[in-house]
């Protein structure tokens, strides 16, 4: 039973959060930590009734915490087979839009946008954004009142219950959110221009796997029964667990996520890219005139998708008030079912969110809670680490703490993470020797030696995997022979896999550096003559117990000769190995 | 009355673990905020700014309950740095949901189910604890998330070298000032009585049971509100779980006392 | 003093004149329980409501109002809460308590809010039947015969109407067509029958005249002590009960520059801060202790003062105590009739 604590990895305490380790002219390391404690808050719904669940979850996070309580309501309702009354879903609709615009709003003009105006923080940036900053409060304090109104105040307000609403909004209250939507509408499609319009820099970019639910009837929204994937896949929520395969990482109480191996991301971006054809009026329009093939490949246009949706939601709100009026209150729907399974699935502002449940004899006897910033987190480290080494690779390396900071700003994490987080460490001395340490010690590695015979410096991996084959080390192979032969790591996932390749960093000759594999799909140095090794079957447990041992050449001229420093940086690693 | 910059107090607020949601409900402050940034020096605020500093702070103001080793070490470092101590939220308070395992073995348990045995190379967990197991705190501001009104009120004396001046009595006068009928004596399993108030009796004025979100009152009679729903046709196991969901440390002794007696 | 007779139909066109300049206040339904409320749509005053959930007093002294604004230049009295008011559909026993309210807050200590409120408020009373909380023969609260403008005896097709005072009597001038001044000695009778039939309503009762005496002789008796354990210091029975006043105040400081408000709140000495004094040193500590105070000051100390109880029989504590602790249970317990009550069933629980 795979769990997660604690979501909303918010929250980075001082310098935190994303880390990339530079050895040299290469990135070695990305790492995006969560420096929150473990809650267990699943563990906590164990043993009690449904109706204390939905209490306790939206504890989870704060921002969140309507798309928590409507998460964990649809999939209550589903175990317990509730089916609630259209003006039920119409006023959780209202609920969930008055936290999508809260949370957006607070992210792009609270959080984003200091950024690329350059100040510290919001109230620096009043001074000269003076009417910017003051209608983005009254825009955020507004959807705070549609939250108070539907959950009863800003944050974990208790008024949704499984069946409906303690209390109905009267007609004033619903008249008066209304006219107020209306009266946005100048600012909000600004908004959309300003968010539209920023120079967002072309650093990283690169295609991902986009996952979002998909809505009923064909139409945008922000929430559904369905994942469907940019791929134009769809999976059903039930086995939701196909695409997110969480995994605990050493590096944080959060979950990580990959489909299918590969990172993917979710989020207001996810959403404009999976359904952005199908926004009406004038988001529509907004999203014709300025969508562009680079949002589906640069994570920072993420600030842009979000001010569209808020469009979207001023746009929706009056049409689900016209539609509420016309119908009468209704009473909490009952129900008798005590065992049942369950799951539920919503847009949370930032993405993806799934809560799944059993229920047995009337108390939980399963949860499992997969929150958007865990799925993002795989993707958030490899956008990282492209920006990183590509700006490296420019000689930029002053730029990346910033850059890390906007992308992991982009997906919004969550907001006290956003606010400060970017670390950039220098790789220790000989930081290969303690990496390969640890490699050896999870258990005896398959090695491959990668090169031309006839291209001198480039024959070491090829002349160390003999060497190593001499002193008598088993499952060591060549390059030629993994071409002829089925892979001899197949249907041993929990070996390490470890590639030794000359590789041009640009370093010192003889200078050695040990990477995960994956680090080399998106590094436009190294050479590309691994990626025949890194075939689609290669999953991802595979692939995470895989890496690369690269030694800089002097010269892969023709020839038959090592360098010097080639050569003894070879003897040190048999050294090491032999060890 | 507003003193000059250099007079101004440092002020800095934390976050330890919890769903940030009593520094959200200081950013949901919207027309104050900007007022709050110049009536004091805001030196560390996670959320709101990215200049943050740890230096020396007239008031520190944290938020979460202390779960991992790193937390705990920031926490004592902050009260070294800060002159008041003020706790927001019923996670610093009384250590919030995550607190609820009152049996340590327990709490092993399940963070083993959760993680396995993957080594966490980051910081070593913890189990959750209110932050006055660590250190002392000089004010306690109740809530899941804390009040609005209370928060600017006490932010607001705190300025003026004033105590926070809070509600000290149960959920049940704020809900009868709301004239509300009472959900007890309707059979509805309500802790109002053993809630302390502040939250202006939101849930009873949705018609809806106040679930003990802002933590015990300090003279919470549990006895007789266990009895009491035990009366009205409750099981043991629901009201104890009932009260623990929300308390984190601060029922503990009374629930702990409770263990072993069935029926 | 003046009696008239309106017709039933006639209720509603003379509330719509005489609401034209004032706020209509009157009892309306709050799930199965009152309230009194704004009203416009005169439709919704229930006319045979019991008692209200709070107490009138929160028209004259809402349970949180804004006393002062602070700014640099001193105080301000702030007194935007009152403003015109009629409260129509207010029984006997709640006029009673308004009377008492005015010993503390007309004589004893002259409080310029109530005294204001007061001022811009009428009071337009109205018959009501007891249920079976109800116990206002016992304090002789059932009727009225002053501290109202008008007073409306409900007889099934008319009203009969006591003219209580000079302003009432100008209410009924607004419109003087839609009542009528001659009784018939039908009429007559019907009230007296009416008033027959309800004093034989009532369905319990409690001695008052022994509770002053029981009060001292039982000051030092175990009950205190139960009651204090089953107390859960909710302080319900005190914010419902219509005679009682005290409250507490609040600095509500602004920042950047603004005026700040001096807020008060209901206070209740039932609970613990109530008692608490500066230096943190609490001389009521135990909810025993508070009881005490509370039942001495409706059951003792209220009628060596002011020869009678300032308790009138409403029945709001007895509905609103989830603990049974109320002036019904513990009057029987002092009288030594022991009643069944949660109290006494908890104290068997525990010490078993």
């Amino acid at each position: 039973m795979k769990k997660i604590s604690v979501d909303h990895l918010a929250r980075v305490e001082g310098n935190g959060g994303i880390s990339a380790t530079i050895d040299g002219k290469i990135v070695t390391d990305v790492k995006f930590s969560i420096y929150e404690g473990p809650r267990l808050v699943e563990m906590l719904t164990l043993g009690k009734t449904p109706e204390e669940d939905v209490n306790i979850v939206p504890r989870i996070c704060a921002i969140c915490s309507i798309s928590h309580k409507y998460a964990a309501l649809r999939a209550m309702e589903n175990a317990l087979s509730v089916k609630v009354p259209a003006k039920v879903s119409l006023f959780r609709e209202l609920m969930h839009l008055g936290e999508m615009i809260e949370s957006h709003s607070l992210h792009i003009y609270y959080l984003a946008l200091p950024d690329y105006v350059g100040f510290p923080n919001v109230i620096a940036m009043a001074a000269k954004f003076d009417l910017e900053v003051k209608i983005a409060l009254e825009m955020k304090e507004f959807a705070n009142h549609i939250m108070k109104t539907a959950s009863g105040r800003y944050i974990h307000g208790e008024n949704p219950v499984i069946g409906g609403f303690g209390k109905f909004p009267s007609k004033e209250e619903l008249i008066w959110i209304k006219s107020r939507a209306i009266h946005f509408m100048p600012f909000v499609l600004k908004t959309v221009s300003l968010f539209c319009e920023l120079d967002y820099p072309d650093c990283p970019e690169e295609d991902t796997v986009f996952a979002c639910c998909n809505p009923d009837q064909n139409k945008y929204g922000i929430a559904g029964d369905e994942i469907i994937l940019s791929t134009g896949e769809a999976i059903n929520k039930e086995d939701y667990k196909s695409l997110t395969n969480e995994f605990v990482v050493s590096h944080s109480y959060a979950k990580h996520s990959r489909y299918k191996g590969e990172p993917y991301s979710v989020g207001a971006l996810a959403r404009v890219n999976n359904l952005g054809e199908k926004l009406k009026g004038e988001a529509g329009k907004m999203y014709k005139k300025y969508f562009n093939p680079r949002w589906k490949k640069n994570p920072l246009f993420n600030n842009a998708a979000q001010a569209l949706e808020i469009l979207y939601a001023f746009e929706r709100i009056p049409k689900i008030i016209d539609k509420m009026r016309q119908l009468p209150a209704p009473a909490i729907v009952l129900y008798k079912k005590k065992d049942g399974k369950g799951t539920g699935i919503v847009e949370a502002p930032r993405g993806l969110l799934i809560h799944s449940y059993e229920i047995s004899g009337g108390l939980i006897s399963y949860t499992d809670i997969i929150t958007p910033t865990a799925q993002n987190a795989e993707d958030i480290e490899r956008y990282c680490y492209i920006a990183a080494q590509k700006l490296l690779d420019k000689g930029k390396e002053s730029k990346i703490r910033d850059r890390m900071d906007l992308v992991v700003r982009a997906y919004d994490p969550c907001i006290s993470c956003s606010a400060h987080m970017a670390e950039i460490k220098k790789a220790p001395l000989d930081d290969w020797r303690t990496k390969l340490d640890g490699i050896i010690k999870k258990g005896l590695p398959i090695f491959v030696g990668i090169g031309r015979g006839n291209r001198s410096d480039d024959r070491a991996g090829l002349e160390l995997a003999l060497e190593l084959r001499k002193q008598g080390v088993t499952d060591v192979w060549l390059e030629s022979e993994i071409i002829e032969v089925e892979a001899p790591w197949k249907n041993k996932p929990h070996r390490p896999l470890v590639f030794i390749d000359a590789l041009d960093f640009k370093e010192k000759p003889g200078k050695m550096i040990l990477l995960p594999l994956h680090y080399i799909f998106s590094n436009t140095v190294l050479s590309h003559k691994l990626l025949p090794f890194i075939s689609s079957d290669m999953g991802y447990e595979r692939l995470k117990n895989s890496f690369v041992l690269g030694i800089q050449p002097e010269s892969i001229e023709e020839g038959m000769k090592i360098s010097e420093p080639v050569r003894q940086a070879l003897e040190k690693v048999l050294k090491q190995i032999m060890n | 009355m507003e003193k000059g910059s250099k007079e101004k107090l440092k002020i800095g607020i934390y976050e330890l673990t919890g769903c940030a949601g009593d520094a959200l409900l200081i950013l949901d402050c919207e027309k104050e905020l900007i007022d709050m940034f110049k009536a004091a020096d805001i030196q560390s605020f996670l959320m709101a700014k990215s200049d943050n500093i740890d230096g020396e702070l007239d008031v520190a103001l944290v938020e979460g309950s202390v779960s991992t080793e790193r937390e705990k070490e920031e926490l004592l470092d902050i009260r070294k740095r800060a002159k008041t101590v003020v706790a927001i939220g019923i996670c610093a308070c009384f250590g919030g949901i995550q607190a609820a395992f009152l049996d340590k073995k327990d709490w092993e348990k399940n963070f083993k189910k959760v993680y396995g045995d993957k080594k966490m190379t980051h910081t070593k967990p913890l189990q959750s604890k209110p932050i006055d197991a660590y250190i002392k705190v000089d004010y306690y501001l109740p809530g899941c998330p804390i009040g609005k009104e209370q928060f600017l009120s006490t932010f607001n004396r705190i300025l003026r070298g004033h105590p926070p001046e809070l509600y000290r009595f149960s959920v049940c006068v704020e809900c009868k000032w709301n004239e509300n009928d009472c959900l007890l004596n309707k059979g509805i399993p309500c802790l109002g009585p053993i809630t302390r108030a502040g939250c202006g009796s939101i849930c009873i004025n949705h018609n809806l049971p106040c679930v003990g979100c802002w933590g015990p009152v300090e003279e919470a009679n549990l006895t007789s509100e266990f009895h009491l729903l035990r009366e009205k046709g409750f099981d043991y196991d629901f009201i104890k779980k009932k009260m623990a969901n929300f308390s984190g440390t601060g029922m503990a002794d009374f629930l702990g006392e409770l263990k072993g007696e069935k029926k | 003093m003046r009696i008239i007779k309106l017709k039933k139909d006639n209720l509603f066109p003379f509330l719509e004149v005489i609401s034209e300049e004032a706020d209509l206040w009157a009892p309306v339904k709050k799930g199965d329980k009152h309230v009194f409320k704004v009203v416009d749509d005169f439709s919704q005053i229930e006319m045979n409501s019991t008692r209200t959930i709070l107490p009138p007093r929160k028209i004259f002294l809402p349970p949180t109002f804004d006393m002062f604004s602070v700014s640099e230049e001193g105080y301000k009295e702030d007194f935007s809460h009152i403003t015109k008011k009629i409260l129509f559909g207010i029984h006997p026993c709640d006029i009673h308590g308004l009377l008492i309210l005015d010993n503390f807050y007309k004589q004893a200590y002259l409080d310029p809010y109530y005294l204001e409120a007061r001022k811009n408020t009428l009071i337009l009373g109205l018959s009501c039947w007891p249920d079976e909380y109800c116990f206002a023969k016992s304090t002789n609260t059932h009727i009225i015969e002053e501290g109202f403008d008008l007073f409306f005896t409900y007889l099934k097709d008319f009203f009969l109407v006591w003219i209580g005072s000079s302003q009432g009597d100008d209410l009924v001038r607004l419109k003087p067509e839609l009542f009528d001044e001659k009784l018939t000695d039908k009429d007559i009778q019907t009230y007296l029958n009416w008033q027959a039939e309800r004093d034989k309503a009532y369905k319990w009762d409690l001695n008052f005249t022994a509770m002053p005496d029981l009060m001292e002789l039982k000051y030092g008796d175990p009950l205190w002590e139960k009651l204090g354990d089953t107390c859960l210091a909710c302080g319900s029975c005190t914010n419902v009960c219509p005679t009682c006043g005290c409250y507490n105040i609040m600095d509500k400081q602004f920042l950047g520059g603004k005026d700040g408000k001096i807020m008060r709140h209901w206070d209740a000495c039932t609970l613990e801060e109530y008692s608490e004094v500066a230096g943190g040193e609490n001389f009521r500590k135990k909810r025993s202790d508070r009881l005490k105070l509370w039942y001495t000051h409706k059951l003792q100390a209220f009628i060596s003062k002011y020869g009678k109880p300032s308790c009138v029989g409403c029945g709001r504590c007895i509905v609103a105590c989830p603990v049974d602790i109320n002036v019904r249970t513990v009057g029987k317990a002092l009288l030594g009739e022991e009643e069944d009550a949660f109290w006494i069933r908890l104290n068997k629980e525990v010490t078993k």
